[in-house]
């Protein structure tokens, strides 16, 4: 068995009860949410002619990204990044659906080109002159075990520090009876290689050949309680608590269906 | 880096597998046909796929799934990765699947059928075709692979990028062979979505051509099998030698004007593969037919490339297959190390005149060595490939 290993550098966060990683700390350590928080986020990265146009998902995606990087002092230019959302944007599916099931064809061009999954890594390099590798990816249930394999993988292959950034959004009507999130969620951390003279707590990560359960997870705010059963990316939820507690058990979590990805913070 | 394809297959309009390939190929026979795609009237030219409709899945049914399930069912693909979950376990297997559609071409139809209170009908009833990761959810299920799985959705780099993923999982360490695949199939969305950047011509594609006017789509399965070199028990004698992954920080829709981000990935790939870029003989451009795309690349291989390199774009054969584009042109790129026989660039008469590189409408044979594809997407999402010809 390998052991793969990397950096924690600095996490960045929004999502309903939280608008940064402070007020996700908050939540996870039972201090209370942040009750006077906007209704989208707003992230300033964004040019503003060009944040009238970003979809919701794209908004979290980018400010969640930009709190980590501004938290890491790292510039954006030096990050790879890794684009998780489980669930995709539902919303502007449900437009370009409805469209096409009708007589006049015509779609919006903007909409159609925002539709792509990997909207957000666009919105997010375009954003900030990155030029980096900019994967975007999905894994339905399992989407935080693989982009953290991905992330990984990538920070030790290429030697590099990588941004990873988890986020999903409320489903549309249509598709909520299959898709049932309701709440908006992003997450994003930055990793560096072990060797690197960045400053962070270690993840270490080991592919099991066994199976396993979703760890029970509670935070007695049953807004989050909610998206870790529903919002794919919000399963990222029990790592956050281990690395708040510095909690240096095993963490082990599904990776595929004969696989699981067991983590330890040390 | 020593990453060996140990088997790989393609499907696609100029030909349900990879001798109906390279035979299309040899002939100068195009895929490409006048749109007939079910609820669309628009006036263009696409790469179906014949045979498509007649695969049922039932539950997991949609037409990506149908031409992800027929793609498997050609050459010995299939077999090989039975075989090879009966030698590591099928948790030591791992999958990479590129796609931009994923099932949209399901939850299309879905909404054309919705029940009194505009909400899915039982049978569209699918969570597990109605997401981004569906092509991998349904290849995982259909070849019985149980290892980790991912969905790489960039567009049209896509399933370019599942061979950089398959490496780096490969040198890990945490699997013994990767399934990459890529997917995708044609659909209202892409039709009239391109329609809608007045990015589609109403006549067959000519990439790199003076009077080109926009791109064809297509539909297309790829797939190959992944291995370190030391447990690569078969060989097809082609290796991954490089990859690169670049941004263009540009445009969601428009490439960068002076292509610096596609500069990047080519410069990665070679660097990896510890090549000059004189050595490469052969290059699949991304060639889209495009006026910005193909002139952008166009001049970057200009600059960046001696007259030996031999170029074409095979779009003209079975269109835009967008996120299946990646790892259908990069098997053709990998194919000509086998057979020699370097594609020309379908449909071109007369070259961009600000154009000036090695490409051809008529195919050539050659000795190649090393050759690369490129694949750029939405998003300033670039990938390069380069494969070379296993030592004897």
């Amino acid at each position: 068995m390998t052991t793969l290993a990397c950096k924690l550098l600095a996490y960045g966060a929004w999502g309903k009860g939280f608008e940064n990683w402070q007020d996700l700390q908050n939540i996870l350590q039972g201090k209370g949410h942040n009750e006077s928080m906007p209704v989208s986020p707003k992230p300033e990265i964004i040019p503003a002619n060009e944040r009238r146009r970003a979809p919701l998902p794209v908004k979290l995606a980018v400010e969640s990204s930009w709190q980590a990087t501004q938290n890491a002092g790292i510039d954006p230019k030096e990050l790879s990044c890794v684009f998780v959302s489980g669930l995709g944007d539902t919303q502007l599916t449900d437009y370009m659906c409805k469209v096409l099931a009708g007589e006049d064809k015509q779609l919006s061009p903007t909409k159609f080109h925002n539709s792509v999954h990997n909207a957000a890594a666009g919105y997010w390099t375009i954003s900030t002159s990155c030029m980096k590798s900019a994967n975007s990816v999905a894994a339905y249930n399992e989407s935080v075990s693989l982009t953290l394999l991905e992330g990984i993988t990538q920070c030790i292959a290429e030697g590099v520090p990588v941004l990873l950034t988890f986020f999903d959004a409320p489903v549309s009507a249509v598709l909520k009876s299959l898709l049932k999130n309701e709440t908006p969620f992003a997450f994003s951390m930055i990793i560096a290689p072990s060797d690197s003279t960045y400053e962070g707590l270690t993840l270490e990560a080991n592919v099991l050949q066994e199976t396993t359960a979703w760890p029970v997870f509670s935070s007695h705010y049953d807004v989050l309680d909610n998206a870790y059963n529903e919002n794919p990316v919000a399963k990222v939820l029990p790592i956050l608590k281990h690395i708040i507690n510095k909690d240096k058990s095993a963490l082990t979590i599904p990776l595929s269906a004969a696989t699981s990805l067991q983590l330890l913070v040390s | 880096m020593d990453i060996r394809l140990t088997n790989y297959q393609s499907t696609s309009a100029a030909g349900v597998d990879l001798a109906a390939l390279r035979l299309a190929l040899q002939q100068q026979n195009s895929g490409l046909r006048k749109n007939d795609i079910a609820r669309s009237s628009l006036t263009t030219w696409i790469g179906r796929v014949a045979g498509v409709e007649d695969v049922d899945l039932g539950a997991w049914q949609s037409r990506n799934n149908a031409l992800a399930a027929l793609g498997l069912e050609q050459g010995t693909i299939k077999a090989d990765v039975h075989g090879l979950i009966g030698k590591y376990s099928a948790g030591r297997i791992g999958l990479v699947m590129g796609s931009s559609t994923s099932s949209i071409d399901r939850t299309e139809l879905a909404y054309t059928d919705l029940n009194d209170d505009g909400l899915l009908k039982p049978e569209y009833k699918q969570e597990l075709v109605h997401n981004p990761h569906a092509p991998s959810l349904f290849v995982a299920h259909y070849t019985g692979i149980t290892g980790p799985t991912l969905t790489i959705n960039t567009a049209c780099s896509s399933s370019a990028k599942v061979f950089a993923t398959a490496a780096r999982w490969l040198e890990a360490n945490i699997v013994d062979a990767v399934l990459v695949g890529g997917v995708d199939t044609l659909c209202l969305s892409v039709l009239h979505g391109f329609d809608s950047l007045q990015l589609v011509s109403t006549e067959p594609c000519k990439p790199f051509d003076e009077h080109r006017d926009g791109i064809n789509l297509g539909e297309a399965a790829g797939y190959a099998i992944l291995q370190r070199a030391q447990d690569a028990d078969v060989q097809t004698g082609v290796c991954l030698l490089g990859y690169g992954e670049s941004s263009d920080a540009h445009h969601m829709s428009h490439p960068h004007p002076d292509g610096l981000g596609a500069k990047l990935v080519m410069e990665q790939a070679l660097d990896m593969a510890k090549l000059e870029p004189a050595a490469v003989n052969y290059i699949n451009l991304h060639g889209t037919s495009s006026q910005a795309n193909d002139y952008i690349e166009g001049s970057l291989v200009s600059n960046l490339f001696s007259k030996d390199t031999l170029c074409s774009s095979t779009k003209g054969w079975m269109g835009h297959t967008l996120g299946a584009a990646g790892i259908t042109e990069g098997l053709i790129a990998a194919d000509t190390l086998l057979t020699g026989l370097v594609p020309g660039s379908m449909n071109l008469t007369t070259l961009d005149k600000r154009l000036d590189f090695n490409i051809s409408a008529e195919n050539r044979q050659a000795d190649v060595h090393y050759a690369m594809s490129n694949s750029f997407g939405f998003g300033g999402n670039n990938c390069s490939l380069v494969f070379g010809k296993v030592d004897e």
